[in-house]
């Protein structure tokens, strides 16, 4: 989709940043992938057995962007994220288990059954957001907190779509953290689809766009090739370093592609079988696999153990998530307020 | 109700005697609440248009930018959902921001913010997170400033669960309802009237609190009771004393907190009068009156000698002109007649 005078991938030495990440922690990362993957996967399975109800949006395809930033950026960050949340979820240490306890609606689950598959947390994330935008002033505000406190070693990431590009609060909220000089990193995850319109009928000069946005409100921008995790985890690092000596905001926009529709309900007939195979070649744990194995560091036995090892722990968590107990109906109207602080 | 307002010094009902006084205007006294809560603790801070550099389009921060510098006292571009959105996050990072806006109409800007982000937060992250910000400004009618500046919006955001939403009608009620909003660790909306700005009143000069959640007898009665609320509080004392030179015992209850409502202290006025009428500037239709008036019929249904009336803006937006302006609004005149129609005299 990038034109010729579109901006050009952030450039990285790919073997460079292999060497410099290591094996160890490249095979971790690849672990968290599969592990995302295969939650994604089950989760889409209960979802056409009746277990999960409501929107059910996947992170398939995509899962080398939170990934790469969660282990440059370190949990010790805020985080917001769109109501696509589970990888981010699990990458900042929330068990499958409580997770997919939330998706079955049960007590135990992250958010007590109340959020469901898109409103999940932990300590250092704000949540997945259902409202298109909605997480970015938010995303902000956790900023100026970390300004405030004088936390010049913590940042806010905010993960939003192309089609949040639209919005007025994406402008405003990159106004108010020029201005002020707040530590926010806004990364748009540009699956090129808002639903099911492409990012050409939903943004004038659409390739320009992000890119334009950020200079004209005078943030960084790169752009990342969000299927390869070498350039991502190349590209988060670049921007870490930036936003918290600068005190600045910075625009990452990550190319990238979602493999299934914009939520489990949707057949994705606005693209064809040809364009979805193409997008699947470069499958971003194909893409990281392959680097591996290029370096003699991963062998397709020991892929395809990891990959039974994760199925396995995410089968685990469905059965737990499926004998997990319902909340209890006289709970229903319990913390709507939040109690005092303890002073 | 587990609640508490975290009430540091004394608390009272109403101005007490024995205690040294000072006269200031209503936001006079606003201003000292938030003061004196950003001299107690340093994650108080307070932004919205004009707030700072300006003091306040209505004068509510004068002199607070020079106090407490500009990392506390913010000016903000007219963008009210992304100042309001990054308040609710600061919130939920560990601030305490009171977000001033112009005018409760410009709110609207911010309603999915206010809404998605801060009152559904805590039930829908689990009580994993609590969003202890304040929304406060002028709500309602100004004079004559026309259709897209005069809503009273308390009705709108009344609907949803996880609001807190205060309407003081006199200084002493806002000094210490807002000190107590601004110790609560819920979203609270603090809808103040433009007009009762300059009003002036004795209030301590002692620390108060007022609590949330209490309504309040503004004038005792005996034969009708006045269910009012914010600046109708004022056109129901001047309704009673015309009706009291009638032979009318009127009874004003300010209800100050509209969500959490305390029907019991109504449920107890109506006991005594039997006769009610609800008075409100918002609009008839699906207003406070409706739900109070719900919440009468459940609990005191028996003691009512006659169907409940109300006074409430007519179903038009706010005209201009100030013939038509007065006539849409609750004023005495209205608030009269209508006690007369209800009690049948």
């Amino acid at each position: 989709m990038t034109h010729s005078d579109s901006p050009p991938i952030f450039a990285h030495d790919a073997n460079n940043v292999l060497e410099k990440i290591g094996q160890e922690k490249l095979l971790k990362m690849l672990r968290q992938m599969l592990l995302i993957r295969q939650f994604e996967l089950r989760a889409e399975a209960s979802y056409q057995q009746g277990k999960i109800g409501g929107f059910l949006h996947l992170y398939i395809g995509e899962e080398a962007i939170q990934t790469a930033a969660v282990e440059v950026l370190g949990p010790n960050n805020w985080y917001s994220a769109t109501y696509r949340c589970h990888a981010i979820t699990l990458l900042l240490g929330e068990s499958p288990e409580s997770m997919m306890a939330e998706l079955f609606g049960k007590k135990s689950g992250n958010a007590q059954g109340r959020g469901g598959s898109m409103h999940m947390y932990s300590k250092r994330l704000l949540g997945g957001f259902g409202i298109v935008a909605g997480q970015l002033p938010v995303a902000t505000g956790a900023a100026f907190t970390c300004k405030y406190l004088n936390k010049k070693d913590e940042l806010s990431v905010c993960f939003f779509g192309d089609g949040a590009m639209a919005q007025g609060v994406f402008h405003e909220s990159l106004n108010l953290a020029s201005m002020w000089g707040l530590p926010c990193l806004y990364v748009i995850e540009n699956n090129k689809w808002s639903m099911g319109t492409p990012l050409k009928r939903t943004l004038a000069n659409y390739d320009q766009f992000p890119h334009k946005f950020a200079e004209s409100y005078g943030a960084r921008y790169i752009r990342l090739d969000g299927m390869d995790l070498t350039n991502c985890y190349a590209g988060f690092q670049e921007a870490k370093k930036h936003v918290l000596s600068e005190q600045k905001p910075m625009v990452i926009e990550c190319l990238t592609d979602r493999f299934r529709g914009h939520s489990v309900s949707d057949p994705g007939l606005y693209r064809t079988k040809e364009e979805l195979a193409k997008c699947m070649e470069q499958d971003p744990l194909l893409v990281c696999k392959q680097y591996l194995e290029k370096k003699n560091w991963l062998t397709d036995e020991k892929y395809k153990e990891m990959e039974r090892e994760c199925r396995e722990q995410i089968i685990k968590a469905v059965k737990y998530a499926d004998e997990a107990p319902w909340p209890d109906p006289k709970e229903l109207e319990s913390g709507v307020l939040a109690p005092p602080l303890k002073v | 109700m587990a609640r508490s307002q975290g009430i540091r010094k004394r608390c009272f009902s109403s101005p007490t005697k024995g205690v040294n006084m000072q006269k200031v205007e209503m936001r006079e006294a606003i201003r000292q609440a938030i003061d004196e809560e950003m001299a107690a603790d340093e994650r108080v801070f307070i932004l919205g248009e004009e707030v700072g550099y300006y003091n306040g389009p209505y004068k509510i921060t004068k002199g607070l930018l020079d106090k407490w510098g500009p990392k506390r006292v913010i000016d903000t571009p007219i963008c009210e959902a992304s100042f309001a959105g990054l308040a609710i996050g600061a919130a939920l990072t560990g601030l305490r921001p009171i977000v001033e806006f112009m005018s409760f109409n410009f709110s609207l800007l911010a309603f999915d913010q206010i809404i998605s982000n801060a009152v559904k937060m805590h039930y829908m992250s689990g009580e994993r997170f609590s969003v202890p910000v304040v929304f406060r400004g002028p709500n309602g009618a100004a004079a004559q400033v026309s259709c897209q500046h005069s809503h009273a919006v308390e009705g709108a955001y009344s609907l949803f669960p996880g609001i807190t939403i205060m309407t003081p009608s006199n200084p002493y009620d806002a000094k210490g309802m807002l000190k107590s909003a601004l110790r609560y660790n819920n979203p609270v909306l603090f809808l103040e009237s433009e007009l009762l700005y300059n009003d002036t009143m004795e209030i301590p000069t002692e620390e108060y609190t007022i609590p949330i959640g209490k309504a309040d007898i503004k004038r005792a009665g005996k034969d009708v009771t006045l269910i009012c609320h914010a600046r109708t509080v004022k056109t129901c004392l001047e309704a009673a004393q015309e009706l009291q030179s009638q032979g009318v015992s009127v009874e004003v209850l300010d209800l100050r907190t509209i969500k959490p409502l305390d029907i019991q202290t109504i449920a107890q006025s109506i006991r005594k009068t039997h006769f009610a009428v609800l008075v409100e500037e918002g609009h008839i239709f699906a207003g406070i009156s409706s739900e109070v008036c719900f919440r009468i019929q459940e609990t005191c249904f028996d003691y009512l000698d006659a169907p409940v009336g109300r006074v409430c803006q007519r179903e038009t937006p706010m005209p201009y002109s100030k013939v038509l302006e007065q006539e849409t609004l609750p004023n005495p005149r209205r608030v009269v007649a209508q006690v007369k129609q209800t009690m049948n005299v």
